[in-house]
């Protein structure tokens, strides 16, 4: 016979475990709107998450200052996916079939998103998310980007960079390009190639490397040796960094060099970034600023970021995606009013939603809209917008060496 | 094997798979996968490290062999998932086994070394998927994929399949943890050379525990593939994995089959406990607070904890043991022809030459003195007839079967079996655990279960009756001699090589040691006894053969040997005078 003791045990550890979890679910009805979402808060991508939280917290604030939605308070419950897609998408079904949350926000990485993606879609629930960087793998239709890329940045996103460089005096005619082969950042890479050829740029040198090199010598050599005009580097978060610093170390300046998502706050102040050129949504200074919602919003964030102990405290693309997506919610719920999913998305699909990054619009390829991907670079120590002229701060123009 | 325990797993697997059925929130699927996953993980991993010791961070590796076998052959080739199963099993079992195959055969590469070995294959391994067609960079997505209908939708559809493979696991653990296999591998975890030795072989063993633990893992990929649905190397390969289950399997306790369970259980429910988002890295330091609490006082783990208190609730045992059993005769066994035949037997170190050109026979039945000064060849020349080292030149016949350059289980199995100068024991086993070794690996060849039962009465024999459940540490010398020597017996050896018994035994504890090697003998058991003890080996030995320098110098009838004068000069030196 088995031991009762233990049998008794064991239920105690499983009844233990089951009401960790019941103990936070409450019943569906009036009280405030309950909105759930996940973000990588510890882990490799805690950093980033911050930003995100930051955000959220300073809109649903504001968002509860202003009334709420339909006459309700707002309450954001956001958890914890640790940076971990499987634990994403088990928090997901927890914020829906347990904790029966009234709407759903998305995290920020690909393989969170995605893992989110799938349980919306499987409760019917919308979702919107902040930075889904890869348009092609986000095929549900009740899920909304906050991040303006467009349905096919890996075509979109080349050609707007290199129109602002073709206004160049010298425009460049060669081009290296290096990568990182981060999934989010190796696809627009290999979409560069393309637009590259395409457009008579001459492709000098590709190299890729694996997410987490550390060892930049043998790149930075191969791009001095092969004189490009412009490097094109694939990199996310300090990468770029240490590519420049490599190529200082061997007397190369690369005359100009264009960097996908590095870490704003490294490579503003690092004396080799300077004349660096990034990707952007939204940067600190008019016209996006002449949005007195983003006004408001980017004084707040400083000040909060600041109290924070945050390293940078500016609002740029994350920040500004975050802050879009939970605008795309408003607008949605303000519009139909209410807070059934398929009517929300559906209004979206047909509605464009007015954000801090500019309108958005989610009537293209997997609700994506339009690319609005601008040029950023690092001029006095300060990211400027350069490219498109009607996004460029006054008076900025793209700066070679 | 306890029926109740596979009937409790068997059991608890069909409760648990009514749960799709009962209207829970689907959430709870959702979390008990993630609570299967992890104790499949950590189940296999403990099946290769846990038991045998070999700790390995390798299984990141099979993990992600098993997740783009699956993920490339159902998400990018388009085969029907359940046929991409067996491909996820299949090629973490042959990773495994093409890297088990060239490091388990180099005796230098345990411990430390195995561990940063089995890490470096994942980073190889994480690279070779990048930069080929499996992956090539922008990963693998599997939303698309569709999965057999073994519940009501999706997500209880892979909450059954990772049930299913829990359960398997924990079947499969616990099976191979009760076995003869099982027996072998903690033997391989506390002293491989002397399992080898006793008969155990230890790199076919190693590499069916690595293949099963591949296997396993391989199968927890594959599930996990369409769990993430997007697969990318930096996740997939990450160090979170090995380190996970390493961790779950201490705190729950490696030396138990369920203790990587328990593990899994509460580490998942401690992270999930919390995911809130306010303080959530308060939380994490807190959660790893206690781990480091818990397994600074728990170092056995949670059921490591349980298994010392149960043996500290055990009578303790008497400090002095005596043999019990009859006196036996003086001289009784018939001598018969030579079972053994060493001709021209050589072994060098690093240009020492511990034997040269030794030949000699041991007849059956008989008891044969090898004595000599120290270092003159007497213990390496019992390392290599037992097959502890291989022998430079020469042939090693024993019952007609020739068995230099075999590995050394096969001697045992032929028939031989030795004791150790400083006693061996496999010290995370028991008294009784010792001695079955040697009788299910040794010439008996029995099961575990009859293993087990003899050993009691060998256990008797040497008077370790008393103390049958105590763990070697916990005894006297005298006892871990006498252990030995039981150990010795019940592989039911044709030729017994005793090294030095007798050494650092009171004058009364020598006595009964001689009455018992008399016994052995009167049983039919051939014997070389090396032992400096000459009383002893006057009384005891039929022949005696000296070795001097690794030359064999005399042979022959103990008195006449003693009185020659090339053993005299051997022993005391030459007179110049």
């Amino acid at each position: 016979m088995l031991n009762i003791k233990r049998l008794a045990a064991a239920a105690a550890v499983a009844l233990g475990c089951a009401g960790l979890f019941s103990a936070q679910a409450v019943a569906q009805g009036s009280g405030p709107i309950r909105i759930g979402g996940t973000l990588a808060l510890t882990g490799p991508l805690s950093a980033t998450a911050l930003v995100h939280k930051l955000t959220g917290e300073i809109y649903i604030e504001d968002l509860n200052s202003r009334g709420g939605l339909l006459g309700r308070k707002v309450e954001w419950i956001v958890k914890d996916d640790q940076s971990k897609p499987e634990v994403a998408r088990t928090l997901y079904e927890q914020l829906v079939t347990s904790d029966k949350v009234d709407l759903l926000m998305g995290p920020y990485a690909t393989g969170a998103i995605l893992s989110s993606i799938g349980v919306a879609q499987r409760y019917n629930k919308m979702i919107i998310s902040h930075t889904m960087g890869i348009p092609a793998l986000a095929k549900y239709d009740m899920h909304f980007p906050g991040w303006s890329v467009g349905p096919k940045p890996e075509d979109t996103v080349p050609v707007t960079v290199f129109e602002g460089l073709a206004q160049l005096p010298k425009p460049p005619k060669t081009i290296a390009i290096v990568t990182s082969k981060f999934p989010s950042v190796h696809f627009l890479s290999v979409g560069a190639r393309e637009v590259a050829k395409k457009r008579g740029l001459q492709e000098v040198l590709f190299l890729e490397w694996e997410f987490g090199n550390r060892d930049f010598g043998p790149i930075a050599a191969r791009v001095k040796d092969a004189k490009p005009d412009l490097v094109w580097v694939g990199d996310i978060g300090l990468e770029g960094n240490m590519l420049l610093e490599a190529m200082k170390k061997i007397d190369y300046v690369p005359p100009l060099n264009i960097h996908l998502y590095p870490a704003p706050g490294p490579m503003a102040n690092s004396p080799e970034s300077q004349g660096a050129m990034a990707l952007t949504i939204f940067e600190e200074h008019k016209p996006f600023t002449d949005n007195p919602v983003a006004a408001k919003f980017v004084k707040t964030f400083n000040e909060r970021a600041k109290a924070a102990g945050l390293p940078y405290t500016a609002v740029e693309t994350q920040a500004a995606a975050s802050f879009s997506a939970w605008q795309i919610l408003e607008a949605a719920v303000r519009a139909t009013n209410s807070l059934d999913d398929r009517k929300m998305a559906d209004w979206l699909k047909a509605n464009q939603v007015d954000t801090i990054q500019g309108k958005l619009r989610f009537d293209r390829g997997n609700n994506y809209g339009d690319d609005l991907m601008r040029v950023k670079q690092v001029q006095d120590k300060n990211w400027v917008t350069v490219w498109p002229k009607e996004w460029a701060a006054p008076g900025a123009t793209i700066k070679t060496r | 094997m306890d029926r109740r325990i596979l009937t409790a797993i068997v059991a608890g697997g069909i409760a648990l798979a009514v749960l799709p059925w009962i209207g829970l929130p689907a959430f709870y699927e959702s979390f008990l996968y993630l609570l299967f996953h992890w104790i499949i993980l950590a189940v296999s991993w403990n099946i290769l490290s846990g038991y045998t010791g070999y700790f390995s961070f390798g299984h990141g590796a099979f993990f992600g062999a098993g997740i783009y076998g699956a993920a490339y052959m159902a998400g990018t080739l388009g085969w029907p998932f359940l046929a991409s199963l067996p491909v996820a099993a299949l090629v973490a079992v042959a990773l495994g086994l093409a890297l088990g195959a060239v490091v388990f055969r180099v005796a230098s590469v345990r411990g430390e070394l195995f561990a940063l070995l089995t890490l470096a294959i994942t980073f190889v391994i994480a690279t070779i998927i990048l930069n080929t067609r499996i992956d090539g960079g922008p990963g693998i997505y599997m939303m698309g994929v569709d999965i057999p209908k073994l519940g009501p939708n999706q997500a209880s559809s892979i909450y059954m399949m990772g049930l299913i493979l829990a359960v398997i696991s924990l079947l499969v653990a616990y099976m191979i943890y009760v076995s003869r296999f099982g027996a072998g591998l903690f033997a391989i975890h506390d002293d491989e050379d002397v399992a080898e030795v006793m008969g155990v072989p230890t790199y076919r063993f190693k590499l069916y525990a690595l293949a099963v633990s591949c296997a396993l893992a391989g199968l927890a990929g594959g599930v996990h593939s369409v769990f993430v649905s997007y697969i990318t190397v930096s996740e997939v390969f990450s160090i979170t994995v090995p380190l996970s289950v390493v961790l779950m399997s201490i705190l729950g306790g490696s030396r138990h089959w369920f203790g990587p369970a328990v593990g899994a259980v509460a580490i998942t429910c401690l992270l999930y406990f919390f995911t809130s988002g306010d303080g959530a890295v308060l939380g994490r330091a807190i959660f790893g607070g206690i781990l480091v609490v818990v397994i600074l006082f728990m170092p056995n783990g949670i059921l490591g904890l349980f298994s010392l208190l149960k043996r500290m609730k055990r009578k303790p045992a008497t400090e002095h043991v005596v043999p019990h059993a009859a006196p036996a005769p003086e001289k009784a066994a018939k001598i018969g022809a030579p079972i053994l035949r060493v001709r021209g037997l050589s072994k060098s170190f690093k240009g020492l030459k511990a034997l040269n050109d030794v030949t000699l026979e041991v007849r059956e039945g008989e008891i044969l003195g090898l004595i000599g000064p120290n270092g003159s060849g007497k213990s390496t020349f019992i390392n290599v007839v037992s097959g502890h080292y291989r022998n430079d030149g020469g042939s090693i016949e024993f019952m007609g079967r020739e068995l230099s350059g075999q590995e050394a289980h096969f001697f045992a199995q032929a028939g031989i079996a030795r004791t150790y100068q400083i006693p061996r024991p496999f010290v995370n086993k028991t008294v009784l655990e010792n001695i079955a070794m040697a009788g299910m690996f040794g010439a008996a060849a029995l099961s575990r279960e009859a293993a087990m039962h003899e050993a009691h009465e060998f256990a008797d024999f040497a008077g370790l009756g008393d103390r049958k459940d105590a763990l070697p540490d916990d005894l006297n010398l005298h006892q871990r001699k006498f252990l030995e020597l039981a150990r010795a017996l019940a592989a039911r050896p044709k030729l017994l090589m005793l090294d030095e018994v007798l050494s650092g035994l009171t004058p009364s504890e020598i006595n009964g040691a001689i009455d018992m090697v008399r016994r052995i003998r009167a049983q039919g058991t051939t014997i070389i006894f090396v032992e400096h003890v000459m009383r002893a080996v006057m009384a005891l030995t039929d022949r005696i053969v000296v070795l001097n320098h690794g030359v064999l110098i005399a042979e022959g009838l103990p008195a006449e040997v003693m009185s020659a004068p090339e053993v005299k000069t051997a022993y005391l030196g030459k007179a110049h005078a």
